[in-house]
């Protein structure tokens, strides 16, 4: 990056910052700020050790520094300006979730297109909350597009805030099914007679997630005529004509024993440890480890800019996920009133705010958000105008 | 206030705390007056120190207030000691025997048939004291009078107290979570609720005792007695994994306390400690020292206790006492002159190992193996024909699993032609 694209971003920046709305967390006076500026070559320097008296005011601040990139941290301190982390004095940390595009099964950081890395993260992300607020039922939680390649979500519940590093460790593992043992998912209980009967765990966890596809093909078996219903339960790997016709015995006239989780009509155990891997595919998801275990994280500010992409660090409300659009809703309204000019080193096609744009070596003269995530990511200079 | 037996069972409680306050009685007093709490506190911290847990060996010699007493005395002690060892296995035993408390009193109930009179708490009133009574719930609708068989502990909680070393069935992963909450049988809710009588004991331990006028007085009439504890915990050297069972080769005083058992002399519960301390120390596992000690005056039951209680949960393990120690309780005598070899019963151990040819030996399990695996062939070779009449297409895992382990079983008894000349 040459001194005038830095000189530009860093004042156009600054522009942002004086406008911007900024969404501080929770307790931002016990926290650990940090941040990275715009500096010369290729390496960063991170300025970290920060508290919110050393900063003074956080709005005039950003506007003043106007930062490549904006920190805070997960956890809250006695002292969070204290040069080194014993000295801090750690109080509690917010449970910290990261879906890094870069993580996710399915992309390849340098083949695949930045939107549909995008996309894989959102349906990473509704897993996510599915757990966070069925299984683990937390009231506090803020969803955050991390504007770069994938999201945030911040856990603010009591209960959780005074966990250890291996206990949320036990969390990750829960989301991400590390360690599942399929035998465990059963176990041997007296039915309403008394009888002892080999039942799905379906109270909760993994084994109610199986219980429910166990049901959802049920439901799907119940449609279907005979043969059809066999040629469907044939197509798991290992049931023959026979398991086939026993499950589908028991899906038609057991269904109540298996909506009580009692497996052992037509071999409906069987069917549990086929469908296991499937919904384990299905419903997990792959959040970052290290990123929730560490009690002393620093993470992005919502409300920031990303100095990678130009994009804003953005916080989603619960019942706009599903239609969050980050290239849309992420792009800054300050970078969508004009347009400059950038030179190019190839060409391109970008995806910002609705439109696409192709971009092509040398000058070109674009929105102005389309620059500067150009810019940011180290495919143009800017060009005078 | 007046001091009850509920807070003699549980001096940790917070009422506990304020009747020892309100009973306005000054330890350093007690100290000096040589009262009785004074010895049950002593007692107290060498029972947990040796034996894993504070009940007296004496019950009926102590009063309610020599109980409750004993409490903050032996947090005194403990500290004295300044030992993070003594700390945790201090707070262990502690838990442990709240535990069975605590599992007694609700499994009684509330019902006026109590025989003890013990004045019980209930499991309420345990979730209050340690702040769970909102993050726990009883499952279901069971009948009024009935201790409930399944709960509901919220995950933070649930997370908090669990340690997933305890196994892989503590793991989050496998366990039925849903809103918010995670599903736990009434055994595994005790063992949450050990589990937090452990910190509660364990917090603010040790602390300062001396430093004040005072602090020193009271320090120097409880160093009587001391060494002796201080001993069992400073035998703590790295002596290095040994994991071969022989015998002949064995300290003749560790020698001597088989002999004793096998000869169905009770042993007394420091000898007991010490040499199950030794046989965990040479690498032995529970079924090993019990079928060890089979045939001897030493009940399962007590070995799985104490060699729980040896093995650290960190994976540690509690090193057995040096000889002079061993000397200090009647144990050691110096039999043969053999500190000259080793002046501690792993080293000494190890020695003679190192100086005996290995074919002049047989180790122990290697006999006892050839015999697990004879017995062990029959019954694998059987499950795998029960699974083979299930299988219907041929796909069961299961039954692929347990005919491999038949098979590797074979392949053991079968490698060795020596093992078998063994049996």
């Amino acid at each position: 990056m040459d001194e005038r694209t830095r000189e530009y971003l860093t004042g156009r920046f600054g522009d942002y910052y004086r406008r911007a709305e900024l969404t501080p967390p929770p307790a931002a006076g016990e926290r650990e700020w940090g941040h990275i500026p715009w500096t010369a070559g290729s390496g960063t320097t991170m300025i970290r050790h920060q508290s919110l008296l050393d900063l003074g005011d956080l709005g005039s601040y950003l506007a003043r520094e106007a930062p490549r990139h904006v920190y805070f941290s997960a956890a809250r301190y006695d002292d969070p300006g204290a040069s080194t982390m014993d000295a801090k004095g750690w109080d509690e940390a917010d449970l910290v979730f990261d879906l890094d595009a870069d993580h996710l099964p399915g992309v390849d950081p340098e083949e695949t297109a930045y939107a549909d890395m995008l996309a894989e993260g959102k349906a990473a992300l509704v897993n996510l909350l599915d757990f966070l607020e069925d299984d683990f039922a937390f009231d506090h939680l803020d969803v955050v597009f991390s504007g770069g390649r994938g999201y945030h979500v911040h856990v603010r519940d009591e209960s959780v805030r005074e966990l250890d590093s291996e206990a949320r460790r036990e969390i990750v593992d829960y989301v991400r099914a590390i360690d599942l043992d399929e035998d465990a998912l059963m176990e041997t209980r007296p039915n309403e007679t008394g009888t002892l009967r080999d039942t799905l765990r379906a109270e909760g966890g993994w084994g109610r997630r199986v219980h429910r596809r166990i049901l959802a093909l049920a439901d799907e078996i119940e449609g279907m005529d005979d043969d059809e219903a066999l040629e469907r339960l044939r197509e798991f790997d290992g049931v023959g004509e026979k398991t086939a016709g026993n499950l589908l015995t028991a899906f038609r006239e057991n269904r109540e024993a298996l909506e009580a989780g009692n497996m052992e009509a037509g071999g409906a155990k069987r069917l549990v440890k086929k469908l296991l891997p499937e919904v384990v595919a299905d419903e997990t998801s792959p959040i970052d480890e290290p990123v929730t275990t560490d009690l002393r994280r620093l993470i992005r500010l919502p409300g920031s800019l990303h100095g990678g992409t130009g994009l804003a660090v953005r916080r989603i409300p619960r019942r706009s996920v599903a239609d969050f659009d980050p290239l849309v809703d992420a792009v800054p309204d300050r970078f969508t009133g004009r347009e400059i000019t950038v030179e190019a080193a190839e060409s391109a096609t970008v995806d910002l705010g609705g439109e696409t744009t192709n971009i092509s070596a040398g000058e070109n003269t674009v929105r102005e958000c389309v620059g500067v995530f150009l810019m940011t990511r180290g495919a143009a200079e800017k060009a005078t105008e | 206030m007046r001091i009850s037996q509920r807070h003699a069972r549980y001096p940790f409680f917070e009422v506990a705390r304020d009747a020892v306050e309100a009973a306005e009685l000054s330890l350093p007093s007690l100290v000096a007056e040589e009262a009785p709490a004074v010895e049950r506190g002593r007692e107290r911290v060498e029972r947990a120190l040796l034996a894993g847990t504070v009940e007296s060996e004496t019950p009926r010699e102590w009063s309610a207030q020599d109980e409750l007493l004993s409490y903050p005395i032996a947090r005194i002690l403990v500290s004295l000691l300044d030992s993070e060892a003594a700390v945790r296995k201090y707070a262990a035993a502690e838990a442990e025997t709240a535990a069975e408390r605590i599992r007694a009193d609700v499994e009684t109930g509330d019902d006026g048939l109590r025989s003890t009179g013990n004045d019980g708490v209930s499991l309420d009133e345990v979730l209050a004291e340690f702040d769970l009574a909102e993050t726990v719930v009883a499952e279901g609708s069971a009948r009024a009078g009935d201790t409930p068989q399944w709960f509901r502990v919220g995950v933070g909680a649930y997370l908090d107290l669990q340690d997933p070393n305890w196994g892989d069935d503590w793991r989050l992963v496998n366990r039925e979570l849903a809103e918010g909450r995670v599903r736990v049988e009434r055994e595994e809710l005790y063992r949450l609720l050990r589990e937090a009588v452990a910190r509660r004991v364990a917090e603010g331990l040790p602390f300062q005792v001396r430093g004040t006028d005072a602090g020193d007085d009271l320090a120097d009439a409880l160093e009587e007695g001391l060494d002796s504890l201080r001993g069992l915990l400073a035998d703590r050297g790295r002596i290095g994994s040994i994991d071969v069972v022989v015998p002949d080769l064995f300290p003749p005083c560790m020698t001597n306390l088989v002999h004793r058992a096998r000869e169905e002399v009770r042993l007394a519960p420091h000898e007991g400690f010490a040499l199950m301390a030794f046989l965990t120390g040479i690498g032995m596992d529970t079924d090993e020292i019990l079928a060890f000690c089979d045939a001897s005056s030493l009940d399962r039951e007590g070995i799985r206790y104490q060699i729980r209680y040896l093995r650290d949960e960190r994976g540690t393990q509690y090193p057995p006492p040096s000889c002079e120690t061993l000397a200090a309780y009647g144990l050691c005598h110096n039999e043969d002159e053999h500190w000259k070899i080793a002046s501690h019963p792993l080293v000494y151990y190890k020695k003679r190992l190192a100086a005996a040819d290995e074919d002049s030996y047989t180790d122990w399990r290697d006999a006892r193996q050839a015999k697990t695996d004879e017995a062990g062939e029959g019954v694998a070779a059987d499950d795998a024909t029960d699974e083979d009449a299930l299988g219907d297409d041929g796909s069961d895992a299961d039954g692929d699993g347990d005919r491999d382990a038949a098979a590797e079983a074979e392949a053991v008894a079968g490698a060795d032609p020596k093992q078998d000349e063994q049996s």
